[in-house]
This record gives structure tokens, C-alpha cells and sequence, in this order.
């Protein structure tokens, strides 16, 4: 699958942000200027940035795949992507830029005057970082896997090392122009192909496929099989093989049997026009009407999907307000009426955004029901343009999503590791460039070394679960630290542990392995359902049982917060 | 992090004609809201000095801003909730709503592709139209008071 022209575009889209990055070291020279863009950025500049840096490999290759694998159900991830921000920007934008403090770890001390508070909330932004990373990593693995043909590490490691002396270099000021570049880069990078696929070429029409159908091949179509794969035919069909088929080397027609299949690498099997699509024995085939769904299923069962799906976007929706990458963005606004507008923005970008993923997972679905057979349906986006198109289009087409995925990689990956970065040298270790520098590095190859070894788990649930624990821990300190005066740091501190603890611990457990089906999968797989409840009512709990530790003066954080900048003094 | 009263004053709130309800001779206060890190201390100035005394005058003005604004907010998000709750309990309580096609497209992916996007960025536009409004009245009832 190796094309100069994808490979062309990816080394193209790496160079502009490295040069547009470097432009941006000149100016770079106070701890302030690294954090935060010495608060000079305007709005629809921020915007684009905060929508750039945001939207990550889940969002540009993830949702489309998840949702053609999975079902429409999927799609709620996507709602909840951007629909958080409406949220973000009702409750916590204009007060956490009017309260002054330049990270989380900052506010959480500001404002409940505790070390030990700031301390543990540093420890949560490292976590959230960490499990929103490595889904990074890994799509940069699998699409330079898809444009070179090479071996996985190769993309990690490519990732890992521009990502790192990009931020260890030049800071967050070169990053903002830079993350905005990349917003309008992917959104093109998304929406053109997909337009094009959807318009001028023909498509096989919903209404074929209907209630209890599964996919089917429109036309005659070869379905090519780069490693050893075990496949279920959903019913007998004569098919032109080439290459070991269930032990014997074949090379010609073949009738196959319904039921397990086993195809040797690079084997191909071509399917008459009209014949159902068989799939990978592991993941389970969804029929029309269970694809249509709006629920949200895990791992394809939809054992009691209304919690599923309410799980998804608990999580989606209040995980954006715990987003250490984004919220540091807040503080580049000059103030805080500024920051609501900026947010507003973000919304109507991102909504514009998921639409295109929508697109792809039912075109894959319609025209590329091989994809099912080769557990290849997480790269869609990547190579639907290739099978509908073809020619010389499929490639110019391919080789522009994949320059968009991997500015996605790019984009996300220097906000996290700029946040992780800041949460160390800021919060846990000495002041000062130099400190930022050598966190950056150290952050830097401790998660590129963690995203070599990532297991097989997919890219959206793994962002889906750094979500869930930001939702858990960070959402509740500041929603309430925010809008309630009676938190207290012990509170805040017990809810963090509480329930950050809880859904680290539930995707710890799904990553291990457990919870395949009914309630363990979903409890343990959307974690957000029990954790979010679970942090809220700790922190207000322990609160209520802790109001001597209130801060001394709550009245005057408050108005920090939630006074107008006109009525302040100056 | 501390706030000190300066010693003599009496917050006088409806005092025209001064510089401001403390007057020339008010001693400074200092909210600093974090360490080695506060944007700038938060100095007084005639006009909003006031708010910083821990006094119950304060406190209601606070508590009345925050429940302006958290009205808007519900006002945004409640709706927000609502669309986005009902619809998978709609289909759970209607597997044909599930399976629904709209112009030989299926229903949810209509919804869940495209339509459920305008009234959700339409709320946040008008959230922050009209959480300006609020600010912008309370900012005139603050000056008006003096």
C-alpha cells in the first residue's frame, strides 16, 4: 500500500509545522512565553488553534472507523467531541480565564489554597495525558504502517521525536499558528475527499440494504489479505483465489463453504458482484438494522445500550472540561468575555468537522465492506479513497487524508505533551525554561516508549477512556470549584482520588481484559456512568464534612472568577 | 492570599459626590489569588473596592451575579440535555425510530451525522449573547449605585 504521494504528503505536512514551529523559537525566551502565548493571541486564530490541537486521531480517523465497525451508535463519540464544548463554554470559559492562573494544578491551588491539592490534580493531568497519548502514537504507528508498508515502530518513533524537540525547542508560541494551520489543514483533509467520494462517484443505495441484510459487495471486488486471517463466510459463494486458503495453495475459482475460513498472508480472494462480505472470525458482523442503531454498542454486543450510550456521552461531553491541553488554551485569551466568544467559535468548527467522519463510515460501509474482512475498518479514512476513486484521484485523495492524520497526531501530541511537560517542570519540579526543556524530553521518550508497546485495544476507545477519567476528576473540580463555594481542598482532593481512581482503575481493568459482556463491559468499558456520579457527590460530601478547611476568603475568589472585567479594579 | 481590612473604614455604599464609598485614604487590600504566580494583586480601586470586604453587602452581590449567570447557563444546557438524553430513550422505546430511512438514508445517521449539530452550537451562540446581556446590566447596576 506504499505510495510516494502519501509519503510525500506526510513528510510535507511535517516540514511546514517544523518550519512554522521554528519561526515561533525566536520569540519564545520567558516561562510565561512557553506556557502561554504571552496572552496575545487573537480570537479566531485561538479558535482554530484550540479546534487544531483538539482534533486528534480519534477524531479524524477513529470515529469514521468505530462507526463503520461498530455501528451509527458510534457517532455519539462525535457528538460529545464537540458537543462538550458547548458545555466548556456555559460553565467554566470565562471564569478560569478571568481567575488568572495560568494551568489546572494552579487553579486548583488558587483556589483552595492547597498544596497537596495541586499536587494530586498534577498527577491527574499526567494520567489524562498519558492515556489520551498513546491513541496518538499508535495512529501514527498504523498510518505510516499504511504509506510505507514498514513496520510500526517506524511511525511511533517519527512522531515521538518531531513532537519532542518541536516543544522542547520552541514552546507553545510557534505551536498556536501552527495548531491553527492544522485545524483548516485536516478539516480540508477530511471534507474534500469526502465530498468528492460522495459526489461524483456511484454508490450503492441504503435502501438494498435493509433489515436483516449484512454488507455486500455491489461490484465484483478482490479483497486482498496482508497477513494470516481467519474469516467467517456468511454463506457458500465461488470465489477466484489466489494464495493458501484453510491450508491448500489455490489459484483459481473456489467455492467456499459458509462458517471459519482461514486465509494465509498475502492471499487474495475475489468476490462476485452481489456476494455477502465475509469478516474476521474475531469482531462481530452487524446486519443492516443493527448498524443503523443509534446505540452505542461495545465490542459489537449491545447488552443494555441505553446505559452504553449514556455512558459515551457523560463522558464526551463533560471529559472536554477536564482536558488539561485545551483548557490551557483558555488563558491565551485577553479576557474573559474573549474566551467565551473563542469557545463559541470552536463549537461551530468542530460541528462542522464531524460531519465528514459520518460521511466516510457509511461510503466504507456501502463500498468497502472488504475492509470488515481484513480488520482494516480503522483506516477508512485512509483507504476509501483509493478503493472507490482509483487512479490517479484515489491517490492525490489518499495521500491528502493522510497528510490530514498525521497533522491530527502532530497537532494533539505537542498539546499533551506541552501540558505534561508544563504539569511536571510547573507544579512538581523547579521553575524555569531550562525545567521545561528537560520535562519535554523526559515526557517525551517515556511516551513514545509506552506507544511501542501499546496493546491492540482501538484508537476512539482509548481516547473515549482518557476522557472518562477527565470527566471523573478534573470536570467535577472545576465545575464546582467554579460555581460552588462550599469546596473544600479536602473534598476536592477525595473526589479526585474517588473518582479519577475509579475510572482509572475500570480502563485499567478493561485493558487487562476484563468485562467482555453485559454489565461488567459496560461499567468497566464506560466508566464515566459511575465515576462522574461517584466524584460529584465526594467532593460535595466530603466538603460538607470538611468546612473548616474552606478558604479564608471565598467571597473575593469568587468576583476573581465571575466578575466582569469592566466593573474590576485595575 | 490574604485579605486585610484596612482599619477606619465603614463601607459607606451610596456616597456621591467622593471619589468612591472609602474615599482618598483607603488603605490597600491585596487579594492575591495564588502563589508566586497571581496575574497582579488585585488592588482596590474607589469604584470596586468594596466587594472585597468579606461583608454580607459582598456575598449577595456575588451570590446574585453567579445566579444570573448559572440561569443562562441551565438555559443553554437544559435544552442541550434534553435532545441529547431523549433521543437514545426514544430509540430504545421505538426500535422503528432505530431503523428509520429519511430520503433513502437511515434516519440516525441523518441525526446523529449531521442534524443534531445546528441546535447545539445554536444554544452556544445564544448563550453568550445573552450571558453579555446579563453582565452588561450588571455592570451598569454596579456603576449606577454610586
Amino acid at each position: 500500500m506504499s505510495s510516494p504521494v502519501t509519503v510525500g504528503a506526510i513528510v510535507l505536512v511535517t516540514v511546514i509545522t517544523g518550519v512554522i514551529g521554528a519561526r515561533g523559537v525566536r520569540v519564545a525566551r520567558t516561562p510565561a512565553d512557553f506556557l502561554v502565548a504571552a496572552r496575545s493571541v487573537p480570537p479566531l486564530l485561538n479558535a482554530s488553534a484550540i479546534s487544531g490541537e483538539y482534533l486528534s486521531a480519534a477524531s479524524f480517523l477513529g470515529v469514521a472507523g468505530l462507526a463503520m465497525l461498530d455501528g451509527l451508535g458510534a457517532l455519539w463519540y462525535a457528538v460529545g467531541y464537540a458537543g462538550g464544548y458547548l458545555v466548556l463554554l456555559a460553565t467554566i470559559a470565562a471564569p478560569l480565564r478571568r481567575f488568572g492562573t495560568y494551568t489546572i494544578p494552579e487553579f486548583a491551588e488558587g483556589r483552595l489554597e492547597s498544596a497537596r491539592l495541586r499536587r494530586a490534580t498534577t498527577v491527574m493531568v499526567l494520567v489524562i495525558c498519558g492515556f489520551y497519548l498513546l491513541p496518538q502514537l499508535k495512529g501514527a504507528g498504523i498510518t505510516l504502517q499504511a504509506a510505507l508498508g514498514g513496520p510500526y515502530w517506524v511511525g511511533v518513533v517519527a512522531l515521538g521525536t518531531v513532537v519532542t524537540i518541536g516543544i522542547a525547542s520552541g514552546g507553545m508560541k510557534g505551536i498556536t499558528i501552527v495548531q491553527a494551520f492544522q485545524f483548516w489543514l485536516k478539516l480540508t483533509a477530511i471534507a474534500v475527499p469526502a465530498l468528492f467520494l460522495l459526489i461524483y462517484f456511484h454508490h450503492p443505495a441504503f435502501s438494498s440494504l435493509r433489515g436483516e441484510a449484512p454488507p455486500t459487495f455491489a461490484t465484483a471486488t478482490t479483497v486482498k489479505f496482508p497477513d494470516v486471517e481467519q474469516v467467517d463466510v456468511q454463506s457458500p459463494v465461488t470465489v477466484e483465489a489466489y494464495g493458501v486458503v484453510n491450508g491448500v495453495h489455490r489459484h483459481g475459482p473456489l467455492l467456499l463453504a459458509a462458517g471459519g475460513t482461514s486465509v494465509g498472508a498475502g492471499s487474495s480472494l475475489r468476490f462476485p458482484a452481489g456476494a455477502k462480505a465475509p469478516t474476521l472470525t474475531s469482531t462481530v458482523l452487524l446486519n443492516a438494522s443493527e448498524w443503523e442503531s443509534p446505540l452505542v454498542r461495545i465490542n459489537g454486543i449491545a447488552d443494555h445500550p441505553l446505559a452504553a450510550t449514556y455512558g459515551v456521552v457523560l463522558a464526551t461531553f463533560l471529559g472536554a472540561l477536564g482536558l488539561p491541553h485545551i483548557l490551557v488554551r483558555f488563558y491565551t485569551n485577553p479576557d474573559g468575555a474573549a474566551a467565551r466568544k473563542t469557545t463559541a467559535v470552536v463549537l461551530l468548527f468542530l460541528a462542522c468537522f464531524y460531519v465528514f467522519p459520518a460521511i466516510f463510515a457509511a461510503l466504507g460501509r456501502l463500498d468497502a465492506p472488504q475492509l470488515y474482512a481484513t480488520g482494516q475498518t480503522d483506516s477508512v479514512v485512509l483507504v476509501l479513497p483509493r478503493l472507490v476513486a482509483g487512479g490517479a484521484p484515489g491517490a492525490a485523495l489518499a495521500a491528502l487524508t493522510a497528510g490530514g492524520a498525521f497533522a491530527a497526531f502532530l497537532s494533539t501530541s505537542s498539546g499533551l505533551l506541552i501540558s505534561m511537560s508544563g504539569a511536571l517542570s510547573h507544579d512538581l519540579m523547579g521553575k524555569g525554561v531550562r525545567a521545561f526543556r528537560t520535562s519535554a524530553l523526559a515526557s517525551g521518550l517515556v511516551a513514545t516508549a509506552f506507544g511501542l508497546v501499546v496493546a491492540g485495544d482501538g484508537i476512539n476507545v482509548l481516547v473515549g477512556w482518557a476522557f472518562a477519567i477527565a470527566a471523573s476528576s478534573l470536570c467535577p473540580l472545576l465545575l464546582l470549584g467554579i460555581w460552588w463555594p462550599g469546596l473544600t481542598w479536602k473534598g476536592a482532593l477525595a473526589g479526585l482520588v474517588l473518582g479519577g481512581g475509579a475510572a482509572s482503575f475500570a480502563v485499567l481493568a478493561t485493558m487487562l481484559g476484563a468485562g467482555k459482556s453485559g454489565w461488567p463491559a459496560v461499567l468497566l468499558g464506560e466508566p464515566a456512568i459511575l465515576a462522574v456520579p461517584l466524584a460529584f457527590l465526594t467532593m460535595v460530601g466530603v466538603s460538607k464534612l470538611t468546612r473548616s478547611s474552606l478558604p479564608p476568603n471565598v467571597t473575593a475568589k469568587l468576583l476573581a472568577l465571575h466578575l466582569p472585567e469592566a466593573v474590576r479594579p485595575t | 492570599m490574604t485579605a486585610t481590612t484596612p482599619k477606619g473604614t465603614t463601607g459607606q455604599k451610596g456616597s456621591p459626590g467622593t471619589k468612591g464609598p472609602l474615599g482618598p485614604k483607603a488603605g490597600r487590600r491585596e487579594v492575591v489569588r495564588a502563589p508566586r504566580r497571581a496575574a497582579r494583586p488585585v488592588a482596590t480601586s474607589p469604584v470596586a473596592g468594596d466587594l472585597y470586604k468579606q461583608d454580607s453587602y459582598s456575598r449577595s452581590l456575588v451570590a446574585s451575579l453567579m445566579r444570573a449567570q448559572m440561569g443562562v447557563t441551565l438555559s443553554a444546557l437544559l435544552p442541550a440535555a434534553a435532545i441529547v438524553l431523549a433521543y437514545p430513550l426514544l430509540a430504545v422505546l421505538s426500535p422503528g425510530l432505530g431503523t428509520a430511512h429519511v430520503l433513502g438514508v437511515p434516519l440516525s445517521l441523518v441525526i446523529l451525522g449531521g442534524a443534531i449539530y445546528p441546535p447545539i452550537v445554536l444554544l452556544g451562540l445564544w448563550y453568550v449573547r445573552r450571558t453579555e446581556r446579563v453582565e452588561r446590566r450588571f455592570v451598569e447596576l454596579f456603576r449606577d449605585r454610586d
